[in-house]
This record gives C-alpha cells, structure tokens and sequence, in this order.
C-alpha cells in the first residue's frame, strides 16, 4: 500500500503484473527445481509484459529471482529445461528485466537527496533502528542491494527523512522467519531478543524492507517479545510507511492502521 | 535421536552424494577445508545446534542417510551468512536445500508447513490464500477495502508444469 503512494511522488509508475505466482521461497525446501521455475516464470513475465524494471519489495523474493537466474546462467541443461517448461506456457527465457529492490529503488535510483528534497514533513527527534535483512545482502557474488557485512543504505534512506539512524549490534541478526515452519519457538525467540534489545537501547522503532521481517517484528511481535521474557512493544514500520508520512500521506493510505505494534503513546510519524 | 548416535551404525552412501553432487551449481562441499567459519556465524547453532561445517563433512564422506533422517537438516534460518563467508565456495545453505529435497523424496519426516505452503501453491499459485487482516483495533479489511486491485491468479497450466516437476 505505502509503495504505491510514494512512487508517484518520484515519478515511479508501478504497474501490477498478472498471473504472476509464488517466488518458489518455500518450495526449495521441497523440490529446487520447482521452486527454480516458479522464479524464473514470474520474470518471463515481467518480460512479456515489455517493462524493463522488476520491483520486488521483498528480501525472499528479490533473492530467489537473483539466485535462480544465477544459477541457470551457470547450467545449459537447468537452462534448456527450463526454456522448454516456459514455452509450454507461451513464455521466453527472460533475458533484460532488470530486478529491483525497496532499498535500491531509493537509494540507488531515487537517491536521498532527492527524497530529502520531497520531504515536507521532516521526522525530527526520532530516532530509528534499520533492518535491513539477510536475504537482501547475502550472497554478493549473485548481486545484492547493499554490502554483506556492512550495510549502510536503509540508515542513509531515513536520515533522508530528517530522523536519526544509529548502529546498534544485533543488525545483522536474522529475523528467524524461516524457522517458523519447523521451529516456531527457535523462531519467535529470535525475532523477541532483537526487539528487546532494541527497546532497551532506547529505539523510538525499528524499519524493516522485508514483509516476512515485518510478519516476525511486528505481527507476531507480542509472542516473540514475551518468548524471551520482555513486556513492552516497540513500533515496527516498513520503509515506504515512515517515507509516506515524511512526504504528508496520511497514515490510513500507508497502512499504518494494520501495523500491529503501536504502544499506547503512540509514535507521532 | 541425535547425529552422533545414529553414526554408530553408519554406512557411507555414495550413490546418494552423487546424487546431491550432480544438483549443486557452482558449490563444492568436497573443497570444504572445516575452517568452521559458517559455524561461527551460524543463526541455528545457539538456539538449534546447528552445525553446518559437520553437514558439509557429513556429506563429503557419504553419511548421506544418517542426515536425511535427522531433523538437523531442518533447522537451517536460510540466512546466507555461510554462504557468503565460506572462503571455498562450499556453501552448506545449498547442500542442506538439496538434502531437504531427498527427504521429501524418500518421504523422510518433512516438517508439514513446508508440505502445506506447496499444495496451497499447486492449488493456487500462491502460498497462502487471501485473508482479511485485521487492523490494530481488529476492524477486518480485505484487498478491496483498502483499495488494492484484484489479484489475477496464474492458469492452471502452471499446475500441470509442477506437477510434471515434482513427479521427477
């Protein structure tokens, strides 16, 4: 919802592609090949679409399209029988779609300064902790948005935003989502000693660029939180929420109203 | 039953690390040299013993069986720190994807979200059905609410494809 009100804004239009299907995320856990296919297909069809730029507003996805089209690139037998499945459904091998992400779009492409330009509401006094994920960052050698060790880019997106961004340890540590579907426990626990300890370093909230990040932090955060023994909440925000309410969209446009982690004193975003 | 313990009655199985060779790309288990340093920065390891540098040497060596029966293989968080610091492109992220495969191959114990999220894609192309959310007040609100536009699902062509797929 918040990505399809700010893009406009930057002269980003985005339009929906159809009959596009599941990233294959799940499914490498159960067969890699069909999970290759379920990647590869939904970029045949941005490609059919003739749109030169995929944006993929999520870590898994975005890594899955990378990954896939890494590897078949790698392999003429994965690659000839993939071209052959895609043309059972009228589909090309796609060759130019450009995949995009959250991070990059705005960073890269957008830039700061021009968001810092835009920004007609500036989040002064707050001060924000980025999480930028895993999958986004990892593995370099299949092109990724920001450095694997050191990613700085989502901190220097909400500075743009006239709020702080400040470093804390755990940055790097994985949200768990993965782990929900064999070890839910193991899972929450990861997710709550991240939040806790944000909340203990005095985070006003916590940005995320990842839905399943954003499921973890945020929808099941009252689990995660007391699995580890913390009480209180901490406000989880997906980028394009908080660059929303910088450019004066109001709250209900940018789904905020679903965000599941608002405390009772309210952050004022 | 832990790995170790399934190793006193081991046996080494070659076909099967062929098997897992032959699907890697560009990932060489057998160029692991146990630095460990997938180890070291192992999401799974504090919470879930999660061993990755033993998974690589488990394979290397053909206890192929032994790890397909264990719930080991399971508890990888897919977090790619491994694969990004492995210093011999030997990834273990990759190998534990491939093992989880065979597993589901030779109907080993699969954790049955994952066999969930598939026949919910096999039905519909998507992982999940479409849900109401709930709003912080827990007022409902569906795609049409919120003004999204209707979601266009694939043909049941693509179901025709993974099926082919998954039947090998």
């Amino acid at each position: 919802m918040s990505l399809r009100e700010v893009t406009p804004h930057f002269n980003i239009e985005l339009i929906d592609l159809h009959e596009t299907s599941c990233c294959g995320g799940p499914v490498r856990s159960i067969n890699t090949k069909a999970a290759t296919y379920l990647s590869i297909r939904n970029l045949a069809l941005a490609e059919k679409s003739g749109l030169k730029n995929l944006l993929v507003p999520c870590n898994e996805c975005h890594f899955m399209l990378c990954e896939v089209s890494h590897r078949i690139q790698l392999n003429q037998q994965l690659h000839n029988e993939v071209e052959t499945l895609l043309r059972e459904e009228n589909l090309q091998y796609p060759t130019t779609v450009k995949i995009w992400h959250t991070i990059d779009l705005f960073h890269d492409l957008i830039t700061p300064e021009k968001i810092r330009l835009r920004v007609k509401r500036p989040l002064k006094g707050l001060t924000f902790a980025a999480h930028p994920g895993c999958q986004i960052i990892r593995p370099s050698e299949i092109g990724r948005v920001d450095h694997p060790e050191k990613p700085r880019k989502l901190e220097t997106l909400i500075k743009a935003l006239g709020a702080e961004a400040k470093d804390y340890p755990e940055k790097l540590d994985c949200c768990g989502a993965a782990l929900l579907y064999s070890h839910k426990e193991a899972a929450l626990s990861l997710a709550g000693s991240k939040l806790k300890s944000l909340q203990e370093q005095g985070f006003q909230a916590l940005v995320d660029t990842c839905p399943y990040c954003h499921i973890m932090y945020d929808a099941k955060q009252k689990e995660a939180v007391s699995t580890v023994g913390g009480k209180s909440m901490i406000p989880v925000v997906y980028y394009t929420q908080i660059l929303g309410r910088a450019l004066d969209i109001p709250s209900e446009k940018l789904g905020l109203h679903l965000n599941q982690t608002f405390t009772t004193e309210d952050v004022e975003f | 039953m832990t790995l170790t313990d399934q190793m006193t009655m081991a046996k080494p199985n070659p076909e099967l690390q062929k098997k897992i060779f032959s699907r890697l790309v560009n990932i060489h288990p057998d160029e692991c040299f146990q630095c460990m340093r997938c180890t070291s920065g192992c999401t799974s390891l504090k919470l879930l013993e999660l061993k990755p540098h033993e998974i690589t040497l488990l394979v290397t060596t053909g206890f192929i069986d032994e790890l397909l029966s264990s719930d080991i293989i399971w508890t990888c968080a897919a977090c790619l720190k491994c694969r990004e610091r492995c210093p011999q492109k030997a990834s273990p992220y990759n190998t534990i994807m491939i093992l989880r495969n065979l597993a589901v191959e030779k109907e080993s114990k699969v954790p049955e979200a994952y066999m969930k999220a598939m026949s919910q894609i096999l039905e519909t192309g998507l992982m999940q059905q479409e849900t109401p959310v709930l709003s912080r007040e827990a007022k409902p609100f569906n795609r049409q609410t919120l003004g999204l536009p209707k979601l266009h699902y694939p043909k049941p062509k693509l179901q025709e494809i993974l099926m082919k797929i998954l039947g090998g």
